[in-house]
């Protein structure tokens, strides 16, 4: 079984971030980490390589501090890592990274001569949490893809997962190859052991340039091929204290209470 | 400040400090009310291997530097000392074995902590406290066995290790060098675990009586020669009281934590009461101790891996440290006024945690007689 888990290196984010004055996120002292739902793929993963066997491959977008986030993954089951390091690919929208990464697949296919089984992604990234990557990486390989997973089994080619919905699950089965997105299942990752961290640090992580990308179409990629465009952001508007309506009677209070929203202009 | 450490163990520290933040910090909290030995955080710390950090390479451990295990030790104390007591115990209670065993013994001992298991170190008995010579423990040798009898108290992991190091005279005319060291494995016949103390602080360690009656082990389990006990076990110490600076050590940089959030989150006099430089500086001296402290355990340690003589620094460090542990957790609660006081908060917590410092592995009182013996002369 030959998995592949798409990882996304992402702000802290139990930080609060504010932007800087020329609007842009103020990141510089917030510490990178993997993007949670990713690890929970990545911990999904390992649990099915762990339960049957394979081997399990991480691959990210991203510049040389990315390669930490790799690191990581490598401690806590990855057995190979893989770096797609281009700076031209900087300012993709979904559409352009998923390309990529569905190039960059291909290319480590290729390469090893073995075709992925699996392929894990966090059902959103913690920062942008747009979650369009998974449904459209799927799409890109020609593959089925199930979405908000929380359970997984595979067996011969055949993929059984448990989908997460707003009353419960639906349990879905597919043929393999398949892409997986992940939400929070009932475990929490494993925090890497001191020696699996230390081995971690001496694995290779390949690295991964435009050129070495043979189906690439480069117009869908950087911020030259993003359909999605970002005008400006936004802080959240910070939480006012808010009005007590507190009359004699409900009703009161009620009526009260439309008066002001009228007077709001609320409707 | 801190501990100068490599790029390695600089990424470890990462992971420990998150484990201690979500797995150690919070939840230790209801085990030093409850005084139970919190077993679910072990379990999880001993999956990550936060409690072989001690053991040598070639015994199937990490192979760090001992200053890069005092940077991991101490986030762990920071989180809670009592945690990172039983840690540190447990290294403790190799260090016999490492120090005078056998390379079986070695290699029995490191598997069993491999495997998630604890060493305890057993010297202090009711009559043998500071002077640790007056021991009545005793160890007969019938044919290929010796028989152990006597009391042990006071000893951490006591209830919880798997294996024991245990001083016993096996010469009473000879005084200390009648005294002799025995490994002996836990569920060995004729050794149990008495009274569990209930103590003032590190309540999440394992304290407690471990009790020898008639208590038979294979000769081979003689750790180095006949009559060379006391000497192994002053030379243990020699090298755990400088981890036990280590811990007080954090201690106090828990104490600084907790002083500066809550300093420049208490509003009185309509600021921050950290914008007072009456306050500012009890946090400088508090940072002056701390970091004086730190760098001299670094230095005992640093000793130690060179193969340098190190008593004298080991004693220093502990006594130094478990000294400015009281001061600056004391001083932490003085800033944090009456809430200081009150359980609800962190800080006197502290102050109970920091006391036993000055006290186990060698009174403070101890550690001065082996500085000055150290730096007069004889």
């Amino acid at each position: 079984m030959e998995i592949l888990v798409c990882i996304k290196q992402v702000p802290d984010d139990s930080v609060e971030v504010h932007l800087t004055e020329e609007g842009k996120p103020d990141l510089a002292n917030i510490t990178p980490v993997v993007n949670a739902f990713d690890t929970y793929a990545l911990e999904m993963a390992a649990r099915l390589k762990e339960a049957g066997e394979g081997e399990i491959t991480a691959l990210c977008i991203g510049g040389e501090e990315a390669r930490n986030s790799l690191k990581n993954c490598l401690a806590v089951g990855a057995d190979h890592a893989y770096l797609v390091q281009e700076d031209r690919f900087d300012g993709s929208d979904s559409r352009g990274i998923s390309h990529i990464l569905m190039c960059a697949a291909k290319k480590i296919e290729e390469d090893t001569g073995k075709k992925f089984d699996l392929i894990f992604c966090g059902k959103e990234a913690t920062d942008a949490a747009l979650g369009q990557v998974g449904a459209e990486l799927s799409e890109m390989l020609g593959t089925g893809v199930i979405t908000n997973v929380i359970e997984v089994e595979f067996a011969e080619g055949q993929v059984c997962a448990k989908q997460e919905t707003e009353e419960g699950y639906r349990l879905i089965e597919t043929a393999s190859p398949c892409v997986l997105t992940v939400t929070k299942p009932d475990y929490d990752p494993r925090y890497p052991t001191i020696k699996n961290k230390m081995a971690a640090r001496k694995k290779p992580i390949g690295t991964i340039k435009a050129q070495d990308l043979s189906v690439l179409e480069p117009e869908k990629t950087g911020e030259g091929g993003a359909f999605v465009k970002t005008l400006k952001l936004y802080e959240p508007p910070k939480k006012e204290a808010g009005i007590k309506i507190q009359e004699e009677t409900a009703q009161d209070s009620a009526l009260k209470a439309v008066a002001m929203m009228a007077d709001a202009k609320v409707f | 400040m801190a501990y100068l450490i490599s790029e390695e163990a600089n990424d470890l520290l990462q992971d420990v400090r998150e484990f201690c933040e979500n797995e150690v910090k919070e939840q230790c909290k209801e085990f030093d009310r409850s005084g139970e030995w919190p077993k679910e955080i072990y379990d999880k710390a001993i999956e990550m291997q936060l409690h072989s950090l001690e053991v040598p390479e070639e015994y199937g451990g990490p192979g760090l530097s001992r200053v890069d295990v005092a940077a991991l030790i101490e986030e762990m104390a920071i989180a809670d000392a009592g945690f990172a007591t039983t840690i540190s115990a447990s290294g403790l209670g190799t260090k016999p074995v490492l120090i005078a065993g056998n390379e079986e013994q070695k290699k029995h001992v490191c598997d069993q902590i491999i495997e998630g298991g604890f060493g305890a170190f057993c010297l202090t008995e009711p009559g043998a406290g500071s002077d640790a010579g007056a021991g009545t423990t005793t160890a007969v040798k019938d044919g290929d066995e010796y028989i152990l009898n006597g009391r042990k108290c006071f000893i951490t992991n006591g209830g919880i290790a798997s294996f024991y190091c245990i001083t016993a005279m096996t010469d009473k005319s000879k005084g200390v060098k009648g005294i002799s060291m025995f490994l002996v494995d836990a569920g060995t016949p004729g050794l149990s675990t008495g009274n569990e103390e209930d103590k003032m602080g590190i309540r999440t360690s394992n304290t407690c009586d471990v009790v020898l009656e008639d208590c038979r082990i294979p000769a081979a389990n003689l750790i180095g020669q006949e009559g060379k006990g006391f000497g192994i076990a002053m030379k243990t110490l020699d090298q755990a009281r400088a981890w036990m600076g280590c811990v007080a050590a954090g201690i106090a940089q828990r104490g600084i934590n907790e002083a500066i959030a809550y300093g420049k989150e208490r509003i009185q006099f309509g600021k921050p009461i950290i914008r007072n430089q009456a306050l500012q500086f009890k946090i400088a001296d508090m940072a002056i101790k701390t970091e004086t402290a730190r760098q001299m355990v670094a230095h005992a340690l640093t000793k130690m891996d060179l193969g340098l003589p190190h008593s004298k620094e080991a004693a220093i460090a502990k006594c130094y440290a478990s000294d400015i542990a009281m001061e600056v957790a004391s001083e932490a609660i003085q800033m944090f006024g009456g809430y200081g006081y009150s359980r609800e908060y962190p800080v006197e917590k502290l102050l109970r945690d920091a006391k036993i410092f000055q006290i186990f592995e060698g009174s403070n009182e101890i550690q001065r007689i082996v500085i000055a013996n150290n730096t007069i002369g004889r």
